[in-house]
């Protein structure tokens, strides 16, 4: 019985360990993504031909090839060249630039909602176009994209499972570790997915409070 | 830089690859599809348990990485006397793993069409299966087509997870050339431009299905108003 309990609480220690580096992972990801999305997104809205096609490219692209090709190109390839990233920095560049792509989509449809008057009555007080944008557009298309965003870092929380495969110390990673050491797979798995599970569960019922207040604001 | 002949030596091996990432994908789709619409007949029916397992079953999938649920079909279950080769254990992890999206896919289409219609196919006295026929259905397509393109999408991307547990696919053949020739980065890239190659024309073809299903809901608003 004792051995049973030292063997969980073992379990249980790495694992949250894990977690912790998970959630690490995914909040940092998260911000690079938001920082790439946004400025991606006032490319791809921006009246420079150039602007516009750099955004589209590397929405295209990347939205189009797997996450985890990325970051072996990021970990391995880089690497095998030189650049030689630590496993964290290269889980964030890899999910970050993957999750600016998507970001991208969703504040052009945020931007794109916004009606074009605002811009123009910002404009014509005489704000710049980068002013219009900052202090008028973005500030209500954020609310608009606020539901998307936590589905968004849903996604991130579970995507981040693939950065064992570079080997960063991340729940899946401690998960497979402790496999490796004990051979217990069954419990392990079973308690990896319910860490998962504690860690979205409360994220996709903001997400769920989020879509309903949104809907209740836009028929307001 | 690899030389043309060391790309050209690669080349055969990974179309090979990306057929067997072909298959994968397209027996995950088929048995999310149809395991999909099987779940949510199930969720909406009146049979208070089953609906209830279903929805606690999509929730579970939906809220652990793929990942993990390969592992618990692909490392757990042979604890319990199914063991299953990686191949068939990848294609029941994505095909359960996208039942459940398509479930909800499905159930919002269903949840589209708006009520006025299925009251007025009743009021000229057409039956609930009538009405389900040849009213809600058909306009529920347009609504679930997309999203169900979008999700072909996703699902050929997450088949390179299957590498994981050594399934015979493009990532697993772009780790094992690697390992022979340790040139990550023209192999990773390679791979990536097959995934590219693959995704794209469905992306493409999804935004277009997109843009004509929103010119179809523009119409049927200007008609009712």
């Amino acid at each position: 019985m004792s051995a049973w309990w030292a063997q969980l609480s073992l379990f249980l220690g790495v694992l949250f360990n894990g977690a912790i580096m998970t959630a690490i992972v995914t909040a940092g990801s998260f911000i690079v993504s938001m920082v790439l999305g946004v400025v991606s997104a006032a490319c791809a809205t921006s009246r420079s031909p150039l602007l516009r096609a750099i955004s589209s490219v590397y929405v295209e692209v990347f939205r189009a090839v797997p996450i985890l090709t990325q970051l072996f190109i990021i970990y391995f390839g880089l690497g095998s060249i030189g650049i030689k990233l630590n496993p964290i920095p290269a889980a964030l560049a890899g999910f970050g630039l993957n999750g600016g792509a998507n970001l991208t989509e969703v504040f052009r449809g945020g931007i794109g909602a916004i009606d074009r008057g605002q811009t123009e009555a910002a404009l014509s007080i005489g704000m710049t176009p980068l002013m219009a944008l900052r202090y008028i557009v973005l500030p209500q298309a954020f609310r608009i994209v606020l539901p998307s965003l936590t589905n968004f870092a849903i996604g991130l929380l579970k995507d981040t499972s693939l950065a064992s495969a570079v080997a960063a110390p991340e729940l899946s990673f401690n998960a497979n570790a402790l496999v490796d050491r004990t051979f217990r797979s069954p419990e392990i798995y079973i308690l990896l997915a319910l860490f998962y599970l504690a860690m979205s569960l409360p994220l996709s019922a903001l997400a769920r409070n989020l879509e309903r207040r949104s809907s209740r604001g836009h028929r307001a | 830089m690899p030389s043309w002949s060391l790309i050209a030596a690669w080349l055969p091996q990974l179309v090979v690859a990306a057929g067997g990432t072909l298959k994968l994908a397209v027996f995950s789709y088929v048995l999310g599809v149809v395991a999909g619409l099987l779940i949510a007949v199930a969720e909406m029916s009146e049979h208070r348990l089953l609906s209830s397992t279903c929805r606690v079953y999509i929730e579970f999938v939906r809220a652990t990485p793929i990942l993990t649920q390969l592992f618990l079909i692909y490392f757990v279950l042979p604890s319990v006397g199914i063991a299953l080769p990686e191949f068939t254990a990848a294609v029941i992890a994505l095909g359960l793993h996208y039942a459940a999206y398509m479930a909800e896919t499905y159930r919002s289409g269903i949840a589209g069409v708006p009520r006025g219609q299925r009251e007025a196919a009743q009021a000229i006295g057409m039956t609930r299966t009538e009405t389900l026929r040849y009213i809600v259905l058909p306009q529920s397509v347009r609504i679930i087509v997309p999203p169900m393109v979008n999700s072909a999408i996703s699902l050929l991307k997450d088949t390179s997870v299957a590498s994981l547990i050594a399934a015979p696919e493009l990532m697993l053949r772009a780790n094992d050339l690697t390992s022979e020739y340790y040139m990550p980065m023209p192999l990773y890239i390679l791979a990536g431009i097959f995934y590219f190659v693959m995704a794209y024309p469905l992306s493409l073809w999804a935004r277009r299905l997109e843009r004509l299903a929103r010119r179809g809901y523009g119409a049927v608003h200007s008609v009712s108003r």
